[in-house]
Parts: structure tokens; sequence; C-alpha cells
């Protein structure tokens, strides 16, 4: 009976995916300069499974009147507070299609969880500092990483098997059709994926002691 | 008195939002630099030079310092007052800016603000520094340098905003008063090249071919008028800007009042303006086109004086970090006056530390004027103003 329960658990293991490749993406300028801060997002193709996770939190921050991070990728269903750690009050907003809210917030203070329901992005800013600016991007992909300082991200622990890959960025002309690419991913062998974005100029401003943006 | 009791009243009702108020903040800025003149002496000496500096001076000189205070009365209340020292034939305290503003937050694409109070008139896409400096050039164009003499908004503007994902367009204008005397400057000196900002409680020096030092309170009444600007603008985000205003300070050029210690009428200007500008971006570098057309009146008895002006530049700026080199390119002329010339100003900025900046600049003027046979000069003014400038900021 022991013998018959262990051949039916490793049958049971074997059957299931193995959650083992790894997708390392770069995304870069015309000029092959790093872009840090674009969203890449992973939709596997019919017959690759999909991994299902948690609703997760994540946080904003304001720290020196500037949104930290600049872009924030959520799953639909994830929710986003945004936490003021500065010593000035913010009034953080939002008009977009995607979602409108206003938090006040006073220093130390953080908002109550916002969940988002849809996909889209939404431009948040602030009332009192108009500089301060932060995008959200919500996918309904099962995937996603934001690119660092180098232009760089991975996706680890995904199934083997062929993805639509998708990249976004706030600077990425309005109306654009967003680029794709297909990868495919196997065990062991690490897949690559390597955007070309043409982005508009940033539209922060220089905020320095020259600068006080009145 | 009753105005001093109003104000003082007025004065006393802010103290308690001061005080509770949770984001004041304090900036400020100090320069020193050092100047090699041309030969001229400038019209802050009451002679025919239309640069700061003149008489071929060389050595150190103070430019200016201020202080810019702001506090965030309310999430949608903000007050802003910027208090000056500024070095013309002496050193001159003034209030540059000091208003209101009230902006509510809007959850939709257009949003509505008010302001009262004394500002500038959203002319300059060169001057978005601390107390109106230019980030690019020591001096600012003939164009900015006229806005920071002569033209400050004493009213109140209303102003609303659309913002699209394709960019964001601004709709506003006002009505002003205590600017009647704008013009003067054109019409007594021409275009100028300088720095120095005034403000409420400032004195403008003028040429005096008697080697007179006659000054006059720039933002004043007289004839009591209102006059009206109105402004609109597109921004993209690909980094294209345009602008385009038009003022008009409806100044009776018939009103006068004394100054000079009673020896001397001023007399109010009737001027309009259109002023248009664009900025954009080429990678690294910065372009800002700028060109201004109007014409000013004053009706002395006997005779009417009218003068046409008209100004336009070119700036590029190249961006490289800590570093920004700029070039300007600039033209000028009033006529009736004889003036016509043009100038070049190159740059070098340099920002080693958050708190100071540091700037060589080399400007070079070539024009030609009438009034200049007044002072016993030919008509053709050409001159060099070098200085090297060190500004700390807080």
């Amino acid at each position: 009976m022991r013998c018959l329960f262990a051949i039916a658990t490793l049958s049971m293991l074997s059957a299931a995916p193995a959650f083992a490749g790894r997708v390392a993406i770069e995304v870069v300028d015309a000029a092959g300069k790093p872009i840090p801060d674009a969203v890449v997002t992973l939709a596997p193709n019919p017959g690759t499974p999909a991994r299902s996770g948690a609703a997760a939190t994540h946080f904003v921050d304001q720290k020196d009147e500037t949104f930290i991070p600049y872009v924030t990728a959520l799953r639909v269903g994830d929710s986003v507070v945004f936490r003021n750690s500065d010593i000035t009050r913010h009034h953080v907003y939002s008009f977009s299609a995607l979602q409108k809210f206003e938090y006040m917030l006073a220093p130390g203070e953080s908002s109550a969880p916002l969940v988002m329901n849809n996909p889209g992005n939404a431009a948040v800013g602030c009332n009192i500092h108009d500089h301060m600016l932060t995008y959200l991007y919500v996918t309904k992909d099962p995937e996603m990483a934001v690119t660092d300082a180098k232009g760089r991200a991975s996706i680890d622990g995904l199934a083997a098997g062929g993805y639509k890959a998708h990249a976004w960025h706030p600077q990425l002309r309005p109306g654009i059709t967003l680029p794709i690419q297909g990868v495919t991913v196997a065990e062991g062998a690490p897949a690559t994926l390597r955007f070309v974005l043409a982005l508009l100029p940033n539209p922060r401003g220089p905020m320095d002691r020259e600068h006080i943006g009145y | 008195m009753t105005r001093c009791l109003a104000f003082l009243l007025a004065l006393a009702s802010l103290a308690p939002s001061f005080a509770a108020a949770q984001d004041v903040k304090v900036h400020a800025f100090a320069d020193a630099r050092l100047v090699d003149a041309p030969d001229d002496a400038s019209f802050m000496q009451g002679g025919p030079g239309r640069t700061r500096y003149g008489d071929d001076a060389r050595g150190v000189r103070f430019g200016a310092a201020g202080v810019v205070v702001t506090a965030q009365l309310t999430p949608a209340l903000f007050a802003l007052a910027d208090v000056q020292v500024q070095r013309t034939d002496r050193d001159d305290w003034q209030v540059p800016e000091a208003y209101l503003r009230y902006r509510p937050l809007s959850l939709s694409a257009w949003r509505t603000s008010v302001k009262v109070g004394e500002y500038f008139l959203p002319i300059s896409l060169e001057n978005d520094g601390i107390g109106w400096t230019s980030p690019w050039t020591i001096t600012p164009s003939a164009i900015n340098s006229w806005v920071g003499e002569e033209i400050r908004g004493i009213g109140a503007e209303l102003r609303e905003e659309w913002r699209g994902e394709s960019g964001t367009a601004t709709f506003g204008g006002g009505l002003v008063r205590h600017n009647d005397v704008a013009g003067q400057a054109l019409a007594a000196r021409g275009w100028s090249f300088n720095d120095a900002t005034l403000g409420l409680g400032g004195r403008l020096p003028e040429p005096d071919d008697e080697g007179g030092h006659e000054r006059y309170a720039p933002f004043q009444s007289i004839g009591r008028r209102t006059g009206w600007y109105a402004d609109g603008g597109w921004s993209s985000p690909r980094g294209f800007q345009v602008h385009v205003l038009r003022y008009d300070n409806r100044g009776n050029p018939t009103a006068s009042r004394l100054y000079n210690d009673g020896n001397d009428h001023l007399y109010a200007w009737r001027t309009h303006f259109w002023s248009l500008g664009a900025q954009m971006e080429t990678g690294p570098v910065t372009w800002i086109a700028q060109d201004m057309d109007g014409d000013t009146e004053a009706c002395p008895p006997i005779q009417c004086f009218r003068y046409r002006f008209q100004s336009a530049f070119l700036l590029a700026g190249w961006n490289r970090g800590a570093w920004r080199p700029t070039l300007r390119y600039e033209t000028f002329r009033t006529w009736r006056a004889g003036e016509r010339g043009h100038a070049l100003t190159a740059a070098l900025n340099w920002r080693p530390l958050d708190w100071l900046r540091l700037s060589a600049e080399w400007l070079r003027v070539d024009a030609t004027r009438a009034g200049r046979l007044d002072f016993g000069l030919g008509p053709r003014e050409r001159g060099n103003q070098v200085q090297l400038l060190a500004r700390m900021l807080y």
C-alpha cells in the first residue's frame, strides 16, 4: 500500500509543470543606452502553464519631493499604498481613466491600500508639488518585471514553453502599439529578451536649489 | 493711513495661517562676480550704455541676493514672497514677487487656479531659476531684461489648464494695475542687457546726459487705469512648448506724476505688445526662441511720443550634466528712437555642488541709437561685457 502511494505521488509530481525557466531582459534605446523603469510582461501561449500568485501590495514612497519608484508594475487585483517619508505633506492624486483617486498625506502617513481592478496605466502626481510624477502600470499578464538603472531585469521560475512579451514605458509616444516579442523558455537554458524603445523626453523637470519650481 | 491699517489687518489675519502652515520653506541666493565692462558708462550710472556694467570697470561686484519664502497654507492655497537686494547704482531692497495662489485639486483633465498679488507675467522661457534668474546665462535676453525691469502683474489672474496624454494646454489672463510706467525704459534708453530684477520698492536708473542720477519706481499707478493680459500655451510630451501673450497696460498717456525730487514729470506710457515664445529639445540640446513686438506712447503737452519696439532671440543650451554651455543670438530695435542692434552671448555654467553655480559669460553688443548724440557720442555702440559669477544657493 505504502509503495502504491509513493508511486502515485511520484507520478503526480512528474505530471506537474516544473517552474525552473528564466528570462533575462534588456531594454535599450536606439543608441544602445540602457532604459530604466521599463515594464516587461509575459503572457503564456496556449498550452504553456501559467503561475498564479496571491494579490500583492506595492508601496510608492515620497522622499525629497520625489515619488520612488518612478514606475510600479502591478497585476490586476494587486494594491498600491502611497507612503509619505517627507517632512512636508503631499496631495497625491490621479485623474486617469484607469482609476481616479486622491490622498492627502501628512508627513509619515500612508494611504489606504488602493486595489487596481483593471489593466491600464495611470499617471500619479502631487497637487502641491507639480514636479512630482509617478506611474502605475497594471497588467493582466501573470509575469512582469521592471528594468533597473542598467536597463536590465529578469523573471525566474517560469514554466517551459512559449510566451508573448510586451514592453511599456511612460515615455513611449502616446497611442503607440506596444512592442511585442515571442520568447521560448526552456529549463536549464535562460532565454533572453531585448527591446529597443524610442522614448520622449523625461517629463520630470530638474528640481534643485536653482529650480524651486513655483 | 487707512490703507496702512488695512494692510496691517490683512497681515495679522494671515499670521495664524502661516503659523499653522505645515509646509513653509525658505530658499535663498547670493552672488558675486568679477566684471570686465565695456567703455560706455552704464545706464545704471546714468550713462548711455545698455549693459549692466560700464565705464571700462574691472573688478569684483556684488550682483544680488534674495530670499524666497513659500508657504502651503492649505492644500489648495499657496503663498510666495521674494525679497531681494539688487545692486543698481546703490543697494536697493525690493519685492519682485509676492502672491497668493489658489489651486484646488481636480480629478479631471481640467484644473483651475487663481493668483492674486504681485507676480511675473508668463512671458519668459529663460528665467525659471530662483528669484527669476536664468539658469542659461547670467544676463537675460533684451526682452526678458525689460520684463524684469518694468513688466509685472499687480492684480489678479485666472488660469485654466487642460492636461491630456498628447500635451497640456493653458489659457490665462489677468487684470493688473500699477504698471503705467512700463515703456519708459524703452523710450528713454532703449533695450538693455541687465540681470538686475526690479520689484516693489526698487528704483530703475535711467540715462542722464546732464550727469544726474535719475531713478524712478517702475511699478506705480499714474492715471489709475487697469490693464490686462491674456495668454495661451501648449506643451507636448516631446518637449515642445509654445506660448503667446498679449499685454495692454491701458495707460493714460496724458497722465503724469512728478519725480526726481519734483523736477520732472514721469508720464504714463500706453504700452501694448505681443510676446511669442517656443522651446524644444533635440537630444541634450534645449532651444528657446522668443519674439516681442509692440508699441508705447506718452503724450506730454504739445506733442505725443510713440515708439515701436521689437526684439527676438534664439538660445541653444547644451545639457551636459553639471556643465551647461549656452549660446544666444538676438536682435532688437525701437523706431522713432533710431535704435537697431544685435547681441551675442556665450556662457559656460557649471554646478560643481548642489549649492554652488559658477558661470562665465561673454556678451557682445553692436548697436546704434540716435540718443547717444546727446552724450556727445557717435550713434554706434560696440562693446564686450565679460563676467565670472559665483552664485550660492540655499
